[in-house]
């Protein structure tokens, strides 16, 4: 029976092999359907495990390579007769050039320590290493991850407000959901009324904020904060502002979209909050 | 294309989707370098092997993006199947005819991606995704394979007529 069976999956090798795949990826698509399961997380987690050291190093040589490559421009205009005095100079600037980016990353460091009201946990700064591999999702890696006390469902904030929250995490890296991916969901709040909405991603750059009653006021320029609910985020920290305002009719709720508060095109370092999520 | 070039290659575009996709996207698109690694090594393997390949391929991308695991292995899985069917003809034709090949093969991989997202977790706003994630990505994916397989093309004719 069993060597019939065999007989038969190697007759019909191709299909045997194209179905077996398309099982195992239906059948973890299913297992994620509604809820996260061990065996999945530990899959992902495995396969994100292989592959983020290399990601890791590629960053970091890589922004070596550019400090290279800056070195080599500056040089390119050397002369025989001052070299000597050039070389100097050339030293001189890339120890400024190097003291500059220095300054500038104590001042991003420093404004990410001075956040207000960041309450949730022990703060730890971490560097954007990789971005989303495709165009369906936001999401960051970093090169801070379990090692560091990271736990999934962290709030990751930057000095001008909420980035988004910790959703896998290995001992090296962990990754990001951002506030535009479009399953993510913030609770917000209008700070000039103090109603209450659900900030969710666009699949764009931009945020809606949704289900605020219709008689609710909201206008373009109101700023909105995370209210607290939800026990992910601390309260207070900003979300985005309002650059538009949709009622449409038949409609039960108002929705209002916003331009995040950070620019998350362009982050370089992040500060995830560690330890015990806000109450 | 063998096991271990297979191999090197997924770690290469993993690293370079994951560490410097940013830097290869146009208007925030990025191309979709899996896609194009499934394609391309399914195109001199045979199908079971292809199939082999897109699911691995598949499964790297979705532990490098916020998707879930078996998204895009599905996805690619096909299309790697599919790109071993087609086999040699494809790389023998004109950069037009590959374009063309390349262009239907990425808005086909983005339709079953949509589909599937819909089947599983509720449809996407379809206009959005259309407009936003799916054309783009899919022309920006073409070109970019195309001139790939061009770049591959004239690497063999180079070698072929190095003494």
């Amino acid at each position: 029976m069993t060597a019939a069976l065999l007989r038969l999956i190697a007759r019909h090798r191709r299909g045997a092999v194209l179905a077996s795949a398309l099982l195992a990826a239906f059948l973890g698509l299913t297992l994620q359907a509604r809820q996260d399961v061990a065996a999945v997380t530990f899959a992902k987690r495995a396969l994100l495990m292989t592959v983020a050291p290399f990601i890791k190093a590629t960053a970091w040589v890589g922004g070596g390579a550019r400090a290279v490559w800056r070195g080599y421009v500056d040089l390119r205009g050397v002369q025989a007769d001052n070299r000597r005095l050039r070389a100097a100079l050339h030293e001189m600037r890339q120890r400024l050039e190097g003291l500059h980016e220095m300054a500038q990353e104590n001042r991003r460091l420093h404004a990410l320590l001075e956040l207000p009201d960041v309450d949730g946990g022990r703060p730890v700064a971490a560097r954007v290493i990789g971005k989303d591999a495709t165009n369906w999702f936001r999401t960051l890696l970093i090169d801070r991850g379990g090692g560091a006390g990271i736990e999934r469902n962290a709030p990751v904030l930057a000095p001008q407000g909420v980035v988004g929250r910790v959703v896998e995490v290995v001992p090296i890296a962990a990754r990001v959901q951002l506030v535009t991916d479009p399953v993510s969901s913030v609770s917000g709040l209008l700070q000039r009324t103090r109603v209450t909405g659900i900030v969710t991603g666009d699949r764009g750059p931009t945020l809606r904020l949704r289900y605020l009653p219709l008689m609710a006021d909201v206008a373009v320029g109101d700023r909105v904060v995370t209210s607290g609910m939800g026990g992910v985020f601390p309260k207070g920290v900003p979300l985005g502002t309002v650059t538009g305002v949709e009622r449409k009719s038949g409609a039960l709720f108002q929705e209002a979209v916003l331009e995040p508060a950070v620019d998350l095109s362009k982050l370089e370092e992040v500060l995830v909050l560690a330890g015990p999520p806000a109450r | 294309m063998n096991a271990a070039t297979f191999l090197l290659a997924l770690l290469g575009v993993c690293v370079l989707q994951g560490a410097a996709g940013e830097r290869l996207s146009v208007a925030g698109i990025q191309p979709d370098l899996f896609l194009i690694l499934a394609v391309g090594a399914g195109l001199g393997a045979a199908p079971e092997a292809a199939a082999v390949m897109g699911f691995l391929a598949g499964c790297y991308q979705d532990t490098l993006s916020g998707g879930p695991l078996g998204l895009r292995a599905f996805t690619l899985t096909l299309m790697a199947f599919a790109a071993a069917r087609l086999g040699r003809e494809m790389e023998a034709s004109r950069p037009a005819a590959q374009f063309a090949v390349l262009l239907g093969g990425a808005a086909l991989a983005g339709a079953i991606t949509l589909l599937t997202l819909s089947f599983f977790f509720g449809p996407p706003p379809l206009l959005h995704t259309l407009v936003r994630v799916l054309l783009p990505e899919t022309l920006l994916t073409a070109a970019l394979g195309t001139a790939l397989m061009a770049a591959a093309r004239a690497w063999r004719i180079a070698r072929r007529v190095a003494p």
